[in-house]
Parts: structure tokens; C-alpha cells; sequence
């Protein structure tokens, strides 16, 4: 009885968190109920560069997933299976990016790879070409902050999934003479099943909403997110509306995909009492310092934007030019940001 | 019978610890041999060395004459059973049985004839198509025998394949596990701590302890005739008592006299012992009897407690010289206080006189 109330009390905070302001939206897409109307609705059909953002938003979406899928699931496993030096601390860094807000992750890839940015004019130096060897602009752009920024999901699912594997049941497929890709492709990939669907859905989802990274790179390529601003600065209310609902029905169809991809029959069998994930320890040094050389590489490339916003934080104003690294650094930033209340404000606001 | 499997001097240790020291040890074609041992003595990790998850830090592991030590294991050929089944959740019954097939190149027919054989030999005909999730636990158990047994290996490896399970399925599955090992003919490595279930399956039992091999023969001779005190304590029950060596005293195993609280009993020697040597005895609790006071050759004391078994009852019986033993006798023989008297059973187990000194031999 009481499970039951707690179901009831749990629906109805859905309904009214999530569901009331969806069909707030739906309802002033179709003029309900001043002026009922589905004319919004076959503007937005018969508009051809609606329909292109929505493919965007949902193939940038796709692409993120694929991307953040291909740094994210490597790394979980070098760093759950493998033993090299800095293991533990590396291990938990490359966790950071998830701590960073979007916008403050997009500033930072700015700074690093804009056409002004540290990476970007370091090549440029490098090579000795006239002009920024890459525009941090469009769809590789957009791609390039997500799949930074969302790997984290993949990364720490599947690194919880492989936490959990029984170590034995890989044993079972090698001593069954499977070699390390059948065990891989039979047996690992498919038992982290629920680990891949769960950070796919996220990522998905992160992607589909995402904002910054398509606003502040985006320029001409418009996706949903930055379409519905777009409309709502033109006057445009009940379009933005028809593009909002358009987006959640889009975003429910991909939860839908990913679930039933997740459905049911991954109970594990015999249970994994007193095991311990069994860490390879690499015997050759080859290999022992190529995993190493992998996690501190993807490591810092991973944390660079970190350390980039910490660099530009500590650079007094107007000191830095045209120089390739700040010459001066100090904390002034910080002492305005504390002295100054029209700048503190803000801080406090977001706390 | 001549040796399909080969350990010498296998040697191996964790972050400093040794496991497994200078281990020698070796499996006859087509015996079960049990390797029992109480946890930490280096069983499992034993069994790991052999099946290939662990390389040993010396020694060289001998299969059929070629040395195996530095194969993976996808290349030995072994099969494994897991004390927690270690199934693959995600394939169905015939598909975890078939698993170790796909490389055999067989085709569709063939392969679901050698899964439907593998599964026949645990009595699981039929149950192909079923999730593992939806059989029990000695079920799982079979099936993963099947599963080991499908490709056909030179050696089965199992790591303490019952103690999943509950008492009252250990039992049967201990039964048909050892039924479908005999049906293969099979050469098979168990590892179990339980020494009832290693007395019941193995052909052989070796004994660990502490990394080290203590000693490895049939059950009878390791029950008759314990190589070292570690061993006579850790099959069955075993009283010591102190005593001393009396005349004969050479190495030969027979009746050679001992004298103990000036009671003369027949033992065997184990090493060489001469005549004045402080001796432990071991006594099993059927080689001695109650019996009436003052009877020449006994030894007097008190009955600590009693302890009925079914079979027998144990009286543990306080010696008036020195040290305490248990003795088999019928339920109603004695009750605790009494006074009784304690002498060798003639034509039962011959005590064994271990030299002092030899504790850990």
C-alpha cells in the first residue's frame, strides 16, 4: 500500500515536472486555447530549413554519441584494466570534463583551438604558415566539444560495468580458446550492454540539448536548439513552441531506440561474490609504457582546457597580445572578481 | 599409468608473498586428481598455473611430454568449470555449450550434435533452448561441464565447483559431476577445502599447505599412513600423545614398540627414530577403544565429553599421564566424569610415531 502511494506521489511529480510543461508547449503550439490552430504545425512541415536543422540536431546527435562512444570506451579501458604509473590519480581526472559546464568547456576550447587559440597557433608556428591551419567553426566543431565533453559519460559507465564483470566469465571464453577480439565481441561488449545503452541515451540526450558548442561554433549550421532561439528573437513564439515539442518527440523517439536496445535478459548469472576485478599487470615494458604513454597522453589532451581556463584566469588584463604564451601572470583577475560587486553578483547568483 | 600433466617446481608469489614453493606435483592420464587445501595454501592459485590465467616466476608446466609453461590459455586445450559457474548471461544454454566449438569448424548439424552429447553426459538433454538464468544452480554447474567438455580437452580443471551451491544440491551435483568425469574418461584437476568431498571424488588427493605440496596419494593412504603431522590433522581426526621411542627404532614401517606412560603400544615409525626419541603419537579414534581399568597395555584418564555421530560416538578421554585423545565406542560405553582406561584396538588402524622434531616435515 504504501509502495503504491509512493508511486502515485512519485507520477504525479513527473507529471508535473516533466509533463506539465510539455503540454504547456504542445497546447501554445496549436493556439490553445485562445485560437486553435495547426497552421504552425504545417508551417513547420512545409519549411524546408526546419526540417534541416531537426536532421541536424538529430545526426550531430547520432555522430556525438559514436564519437564520444570512441574516446570514452577505450579509455575505461585502459584505465580499469591496466596497471601503469599515475593510474589512480590519471583515472580520476579524465572524469573532470563532467564537472565543467558546457558554456565554461566551449570558452575553453576557444582559447585552445580557435583560430587565435594555444593549439591552433602553435601549429601555425610549427609549420610556419601564413594563416590558422583550421576554422573552429560548423559541424566539426560542434563534434569536436561534444564528443570532449560527453565521453566522460561512456568513460565512467563502462568503467563501472567492467568494475562489476565477473573476471571469470572472460576466463571461461579464453580457456574456451577464444582470443582477446572473440572475447571482446562475444563476450565483454555484450555483457556492458546496459553501461553502453545507459551512456548512449545520456549522451544522446546532452547532445540534442545541447546549446553552447552549436551557438558559439555553429555560425550558418543551424541545429533545434539554436533554431528555437533563432525563432523566438524573429517574434516567431509559436514556431519556437512547434520546434520545442518537435525536439522532446524527437528526444523521446531516441529514449524509446535506446531502451529497446537495453531490454531485459542481462541478469548476471552465479553472481560475482568476493572477486575482484582482476587488473592485468603488463609485463613488457613495451606495452607497460605504451599504456602509459596512452593514459597520460589522452590524459592531458583531455584536461587542457582545464588548465587552459586556469592559465587565462591568472593572465592580467591587456597584458597578452600577440604573444604565444601570456608574459605575466598574476591574481589580479581573482582580486577584482572579489572587489568588484557588479562581478561578484553573478557568482553569487549562480551559487 | 603414465603422467599427462607435469608441474615441477612450479614457484609463484604475489607482490612479494609466495603462494606456491618449488611445487612439484603430477596427474595421471585419466585419474581425478583432488588438490585439497585449506585457504591461502595455494590451490586455486595452483589451478590458475595450469589453466594458464597466471604464469608461473619458475618452473615448467609438462603436457603429454611437451612443455606447456609459456602457452596461453586459449592454446591449452583445458577445460575449465568456475566456482561460480561463470556462464555467458547474455547466450542461451546451447549457445554457452557451443561456445568452445566455433573454432573447430564444424558445421551447423554437427556442432548442435557435440551440444546435444555434452549436455547428455550431464543429464541436461533438451535444454538447448533455455536461459541460463532460468535453471538452478546445479544446473548451471552442469552446464558449465557441458560447456568445458563440448571441445573435448586433454584435462578438466575445476576451481572448487561446489561451493556455490546449498548443501542439499552439493550432494547430487558432487555425484553427477564425478559420474559424467568417469563417462569421458577424462584426466581432471578439482580443487576443493572440503576434505569429505575430496575423499569422495578424487582418485588421488594432493595435499597443500602453505605453497608447499604436503603429500598426494589415495584416500586410504592418506589416511592410513600420513606423511607428516599436518596431513594426519587435516584428514580426519587424529589424537597426538606424547611418547617415546622404544627398542627397534630403525626407519622401517611395522610393529616396532613404543612405551608411553608405561604402556607398550605397537606403532609405525615415520622417519628414521632410535631408541630413547621423544615421539608423537597419532591416534585415530578407531584405533583405540575403551576398556576396563587396570587392563595391562592401557592408559588411564577421564571422559572429557561425548560426541554421538550416528556411526559412532567420540569420547574425548583426559590421559592421566599426559594429553588428551578421542576414542570410537559405542554410544552408550562411557559418560562424561567416568573413569576409563584407553588401549590400542587390535587389528585397527597401527598408531604412528612422529619424531618431536618433525612437525612441519
Amino acid at each position: 500500500m504504501r509502495g503504491r502511494l509512493g508511486g502515485i506521489a512519485l507520477a504525479a511529480l513527473l507529471t508535473w515536472l516533466v509533463g506539465y510543461p510539455l503540454l504547456l508547449t504542445l497546447l501554445e503550439a496549436v493556439g490553445v486555447p485562445a485560437d486553435p490552430t495547426l497552421a504552425h504545425f504545417a508551417e513547420f512541415v512545409s519549411r524546408p530549413d526546419e526540417w534541416a536543422a531537426l536532421w541536424r540536431s538529430f545526426w550531430i546527435s547520432a555522430a556525438s554519441v559514436a564519437l564520444a562512444g570512441a574516446v570514452g570506451v577505450p579509455l575505461a579501458f585502459v584505465f580499469a584494466r591496466t596497471h601503469f604509473p599515475g593510474r589512480a590519480v590519471l583515472g580520476a581526472l579524465v572524469a573532470l570534463p563532467v564537472a565543467l559546464p558546457p558554456l565554461v568547456g566551449v570558452i575553453a576550447f576557444l582559447f585552445l583551438y580557435g583560430e587565435s587559440g594555444f593549439v591552433t597557433r602553435g601549429v601555425q608556428a610549427l609549420l610556419g604558415l601564413d594563416d590558422a591551419p583550421w576554422r573552429l567553426q560548423g559541424a566539426g566543431a560542434i563534434l569536436l566539444v561534444h564528443a570532449y565533453s560527453m565521453y566522460v559519460y561512456f568513460y565512467l559507465f563502462v568503467r563501472a560495468g567492467l568494475a562489476r564483470l565477473d573476471p571469470s566469465v572472460e576466463e571461461a571464453a579464453a580457456a574456451l580458446g577464444a582470443g582477446r577480439w572473440r572475447i571482446l565481441t562475444r563476450v565483454t561488449l555484450p555483457l556492458l550492454r546496459p553501461a553502453l545503452a545507459g551512456a548512449a541515451l545520456l549522451t544522446f540526450m546532452t547532445s540534442l540539448a545541447s546549446f553552447s558548442a552549436p551557438y558559439i561554433f555553429g555560425g550558418g549550421f543551424r541545429v533545434m536548439t539554436t533554431q528555437i532561439v533563432a525563432s523566438k528573437l524573429n517574434g516567431e513564439v509559436a514556431m519556437a513552441q512547434v520546434e520545442t515539442v518537435t525536439l522532446a518527440a524527437l528526444a523521446l523517439a531516441g529514449l524509446a531506440g535506446l531502451l529497446r536496445l537495453d531490454r531485459g535478459r542481462m541478469e548476471v548469472v552465479g553472481g560475482v561474490r568476493g572477486l575482484a576485478p582482476r587488473r592485468r599487470v603488463l609485463r613488457r615494458p613495451v606495452a607497460r609504457w605504451g599504456a602509459a604513454a596512452l593514459g597520460w597522453g589522452v590524459a592531458l589532451v583531455l584536461l587542457l582546457p582545464h588548465l587552459t581556463l586556469l592559465l587565462i584566469s591568472l593572465v592580467p588584463r591587456s597584458t597578452w597580445t600577440v604573444e604565444l604564451l601570456p608574459p605575466q601572470l598574476d591574481l589580479s583577475n581573482y582580486r577584482e572578481l572579489l572587489t568588484t560587486p557588479e562581478r561578484l553578483r553573478p557568482v553569487l547568483n549562480s551559487l | 599409468m603414465p603422467a599427462l600433466l607435469e608441474l615441477r617446481e612450479v614457484e609463484k608469489s604475489f607482490g612479494g608473498t609466495p603462494v606456491l614453493r618449488r611445487l612439484s606435483l603430477a596427474a595421471e592420464e585419466g585419474e581425478v586428481l583432488v588438490l585439497l587445501g585449506a585457504s591461502g595454501s595455494g590451490k586455486t592459485t595452483l589451478l590458475r598455473v595450469i589453466a594458464g590465467f597466471e604464469s608461473p616466476d619458475a618452473g615448467r608446466l609438462i603436457l603429454g611430454g611437451e612443455e606447456i609453461t609459456a602457452l596461453p590459455p586459449a592454446r591449452r586445450r583445458f577445460g575449465m568449470v568456475f566456482q561460480h559457474y561463470a556462464l555467458f548471461p547474455h547466450l542461451s544454454v546451447a549457445e554457452n555449450v557451443a561456445f568452445g566449438l566455433e573454432r573447430h569448424g564444424l558445421d551447423r548439424e554437427e556442432r548442435a550434435r557435440r551440444v546435444a552429447e555434452a549436455l547428455a553426459l550431464v543429464d541436461l538433454d533438451g535444454f538447448e533452448e533455455r536461459r541460463v538464468q532460468e535453471i538452478s544452480g546445479g544446473q548451471q554447474q552442469r552446464v558449465a561441464v557441458a560447456r568445458a567438455l563440448a571441445p573435448e580437452p586433454t584435462v578438466l580443471l575445476l576451481d572448487e565447483p561446489l561451493s556455490n551451491l546449498d548443501p542439499e544440491l552439493r550432494d547430487r551435483t558432487r555425484r553427477e559431476l564425478r559420474e559424467a568425469i568417469e563417462r569421458v574418461g577424462i584426466t581432471a584437476l578439482w580443487v576443493t577445502h572440503e576434505q569429505q568431498e575430496a575423499f569422495d571424488v578424487g582418485d588421488r588427493v594432493a595435499i597443500l599447505e602453505a605453497g608447499r605440496l604436503a603429500q598426494v596419494g589415495s584416500p586410504e593412504t592418506l589416511y592410513q599412513e600420513p606423511a607428516s603431522r599436518f596431513v594426519a590433522g587435516f584428514v580426519g581426526r587424529a589424537s597426538f600423545l606424547p611418547a617415546v621411542a622404544a627398542d627397534g627404532g630403525t626407519a622401517i614401517l611395522g610393529d616396532e614398540r613404543f612405551v608411553g606412560g608405561g604402556a607398550r603400544w605397537p606403532a609405525a615409525a615415520v622417519g628414521p627414530l632410535n631408541p630413547g626419541d621423544e615421539v608423537d603419537l597419532m591416534v585415530r579414534p578407531e584405533g583405540v577403544r575403551l576398556v576396563a581399568l587396570e587392563t595391562p597395555g592401557s592408559l588411564s584418564g577421564s571422559v572429557l565429553s561425548r560426541r554421538y555421530a550416528g556411526e559412532a560416538t567420540f569420547y574425548r578421554v583426559r590421559l592421566d599421564e599426559a594429553g588428551e585423545v578421542v576414542v570410537a565406542a559405542g554410544p552408550e560405553d562411557a559418560r562424561p566424569g567416568d573413569r576409563v582406561a584407553v588401549a590400542p584396538r587390535v587389528g585397527g588402524l597401527l598408531p604412528r610415531a612422529f619424531p618431536r622434531s618433525a612437525g612441519a616435515a
